[in-house]
């Protein structure tokens, strides 16, 4: 029941990042509130989602190119975690994601060469504007078809992978998280790059960094 | 704006503005959602004469990309192009001169530095110790406001400026709102590394090993760039393997 679930957010989550509206709730920071919320395991979605949510700073639907798939990671790696004990969930279930995410996004470039020849081109015979309506929806409709295919297949190798591994973790849950961290601190350092560099964006960095460390300490 | 061009029809054509890249394709990109979109306003302006709404169609289905959220700016104006009567080949020379710009302004200003930006301060918020559904719930609002006002304001310029809605843009200096956020971002970042080290749950339960290789590995992030994204999340993917195959060997 939880794995069809996370098929059909799966499905609707994956229409969000490109197909439809781009409100961004397939970002995993949402997604995985969402997802954990539906699953009856708020706390993992929302971990899961944050430690994907690091993962995925740089990572954005941008035209033509391809992309990890942020919202089918993030429901296939809380439908892999959600409700389990075991040390291992969170570890296994952000690597699980990371790698869906990258089947997502082939699945989008095939979705995209397949919608080369539904849609209707100038030049055609003329479709008539019912017709361009029926199969732009169409294509919509495919993308959903997609996520949640995509989805349902990540969700049950997902919870294979930790039904096996699971429980001989060999990290303790601080080391777990502290291993994903360091993986996701990669992508902050590409985000601080993009955004000018160290060297001219010392200042307010830096001050950000003594701001969030007075912060956690006092809050 | 001409009368012809209902309130309603404004209404339905920018709704359909949100399904804009619904059916991406290598070949026309947004061409057939650019035309979808553009439907209300044809059926009303040609809906009565066939070879012009064949006509109007057709130039309508060609190749365009550009941003979503500012792909508004282009139905806008070529709404009112289409009202106006413009010629065929106008219309045609106007959406092959704004994709570009409309496709590189979008990426710098939403996905380069509004999206990471909101993104960041949410991030920072749960790590601060705000309730998770709570910084997801603000990350959603703060990050939508800015969407949708970006997306009624292009829509509402091109509608009003049609074919000079080039000198709308240059005077809005969109580009010069980024470089100003780019900056407050930078403290942002700061603000989420800080939390993430110091923060309850975060790196400082973890350890002082696990500090050191993630600051390396932020270090790592910020000489590579771009380029060590994929061998990162390869590495901890292959990591995660391993530790998972000693764990069953053991």
């Amino acid at each position: 029941m939880d794995i069809l679930l996370a098929t059909l957010l799966g499905g609707l989550l994956a229409l969000d990042a490109t197909s439809v509206g781009q409100f961004m709730v397939s970002r995993p920071l949402v997604a995985g509130a969402v997802v954990g919320w539906a699953l009856g395991d708020p706390a993992t979605g929302i971990t899961v989602g944050a430690v994907l949510e690091l993962y995925l700073l740089v990572s954005f639907p941008t035209g033509g190119s391809r992309f990890p798939e942020g919202a089918t990671a993030t429901v296939v790696a809380v439908a892999t975690a959600a409700g389990s004990e075991a040390a291992g969930a969170l570890p296994l279930a952000v690597a699980v994601g990371l790698v869906w995410g990258q089947v997502g996004g082939f699945s989008i470039t095939a979705l995209r060469l397949l919608n080369n020849r539904l849609v209707p081109e100038p030049g055609d015979r003329f479709p008539g504007p019912r017709r361009v309506a029926a199969l732009h929806l169409a294509a919509i409709l495919l993308d959903f078809a997609r996520g949640a295919a995509v989805t349902l297949v990540g969700a049950w190798i997902g919870r294979a992978v930790l039904t096996a591994a699971g429980s001989t973790w060999p990290l303790s849950r601080t080391g777990s998280l502290g291993l994903m961290l360091v993986g996701a601190a990669v992508s902050v350092g590409i985000l601080l790059r993009d955004l000018g560099g160290f060297r001219r964006r010392r200042v307010l960095f830096t001050g950000g960094l003594a701001l969030g460390i007075l912060g956690a300490r006092l809050l | 704006m001409t009368s012809e061009i209902s309130r309603g029809v404004l209404v339905s054509t920018f709704l359909r503005s949100f399904l804009i890249q619904g059916s991406w394709n290598y070949h026309t990109m947004l061409g057939a959602g650019f035309a979808f979109a553009m439907l209300p306003g044809l059926r009303r302006l040609f809906g009565n004469d066939g070879s012009a709404m064949r006509a109007s169609l057709d130039r309508h289905l060609e190749h365009f990309n550009a941003h979503p959220y500012m792909s508004t700016l282009a139905l806008g104006a070529a709404l009112r192009l289409e009202a106006e009567g413009s010629d065929a080949d106008t219309v045609r020379r106007f959406k092959s001169a704004v994709r570009g710009p409309l496709g590189g302004l979008g990426d710098t200003l939403v996905w380069a530095t509004w999206l990471p930006s909101m993104s960041v301060a949410g991030l920072a918020l749960l790590w601060l110790g705000v309730p998770g559904w709570l910084a997801a719930v603000a990350f959603l609002v703060a990050y939508n406001l800015g969407h949708l006002w970006l997306r009624v304001w292009a829509f509402r310029a091109g509608l009003r400026e049609g074919r000079d809605v080039g000198r709308r843009l240059g005077r809005t200096d969109l580009m010069g709102w980024a470089t100003r956020l780019r900056g407050i971002t930078a403290l942002l970042v700061g603000l989420l590394a800080g939390a993430v080290l110091a923060g309850r749950g975060g790196l400082s339960d973890a350890g002082p090993l696990w500090g050191a290789l993630a600051t390396a590995a932020f270090v790592g992030g910020l000489l590579a760039g771009h380029h060590a994204w994929r061998p990162a999340a390869v590495a901890v993917v292959g990591v995660v393997a391993l530790l998972a195959a000693w764990g069953l060997a053991a």
